[in-house]
């Protein structure tokens, strides 16, 4: 089943930069429907109040942090089965753990280039 | 004279006159007795003074010492001086990079959406755009100079206080964790790792196959 290009996707980034990065990224592969969120807080407040398809999120900001926001997203009924995309500087072996046993998706290091998100977006949701 | 002998000497002149009676005996031998005891304090208090002079004096030694070393160190300077303007260096190099990312950017974005209609109008519009991101990549330049100003203010500050803490014979007393220190180790905040990251992408991706 193809992937909807059209589905709302959330990144969470508290360097404004990036997010513009990330974004035009994936309005390069054709995503075109993308919210940001500034920290783990926002990003869950705007998850509880809206469907998206996808998050892709930074590890370190404060107040809460996209490991703490990962967490949060796989406790909740309501949103446990969002994909989520790690993308973050902290690529320590025991972070990378970490992530994956709270249930995250994929994980990127920064700083990255196109055809790695492709590659991690394509394992996530599959061919589009 | 020791204490202990001076106190043996008093004991035996106090003994003396107990023994024979004060009221009885000639006035001359009662002062004699208590030149003895004076002379027994004197010397007494003599030797207790040689040593706690000793004492005052190291000590006058070390707090001068520390006074040198903490004039050395040029705390005021370093206050007032050194780390704000270090501060100030580094705000502008976030400031310079960011306003150098912005033009990058927003050029960049131009480029993408550019149509190739009429392609002299395309080249002369790349051309530009191109010009400005070297323009902006100027950025470069000053922020390095700006770092290495920085730099140089953390070695001045870390030659200080290596000289002091060395000539004082201070060493590290353990030290609890802040909140914010606990909360980073728990929640495992490492930032980015010096020399590219720790674990390569290939490894992540191994962890996830």
């Amino acid at each position: 089943m193809a992937v909807d290009l059209s589905m709302p996707v959330l990144v969470v980034d508290d360097y404004q930069t990036m997010i513009r990065i990330i974004r035009n990224l994936l309005n390069q592969l054709g995503f075109k429907n993308i919210e940001e969120a500034k920290d783990g807080r926002q990003a869950l407040e705007k998850l509880n109040g809206g469907k998206f398809g996808l998050v892709i999120s930074d590890w370190n900001m404060e107040p809460m942090t996209g490991y703490e926001l990962l967490q949060q997203v796989r406790a909740s009924d309501k949103l446990k089965t969002t994909p989520f995309i790690m993308v973050t500087a902290e690529s320590k072996t025991e972070n990378v753990i970490a992530a994956k046993k709270a249930g995250v998706n994929n994980y990127i290091v920064k700083p990255f280039n196109a055809e790695t998100l492709k590659g991690k977006l394509k394992a996530v949701l599959g061919e589009f | 004279m020791a204490a202990a002998e001076a106190a043996q000497k008093i004991r035996v002149a106090m003994d003396q006159l107990k023994a024979t009676g004060v009221r009885e005996r000639p006035l001359v031998e009662v002062l004699d007795l208590s030149h003895q005891m004076a002379d027994a304090m004197t010397a007494f208090f003599g030797s207790l003074d040689r040593s706690i002079i000793g004492e005052f004096k190291y000590l006058a030694d070390f707090i001068q010492k520390a006074r040198d070393e903490i004039s050395g160190l040029q705390a005021n300077d370093i206050k007032d001086t050194r780390l704000p303007g270090a501060s100030v260096e580094l705000d502008a190099v976030v400031r310079d990079t960011e306003r150098a990312t912005e033009s990058i950017m927003t050029e960049a974005e131009k480029l993408m959406s550019l149509e190739p209609t009429d392609l002299t109008a395309y080249k002369a519009d790349v051309d530009a755009a191109m010009m400005r991101i070297f323009e902006a990549c100027s950025f470069q330049d000053l922020t390095g100079q700006r770092v290495t100003k920085v730099i140089s203010t953390l070695r001045h500050i870390e030659e200080r206080v290596t000289k002091f803490a060395s000539a004082l014979g201070v060493t590290d007393t353990a030290k609890s964790e802040t909140a914010d220190e606990v909360r980073a180790r728990e929640l495992l905040l490492n930032g980015p790792a010096m020399n590219g990251p720790s674990t390569s992408q290939d490894d992540i991706d191994a962890l996830f196959s």
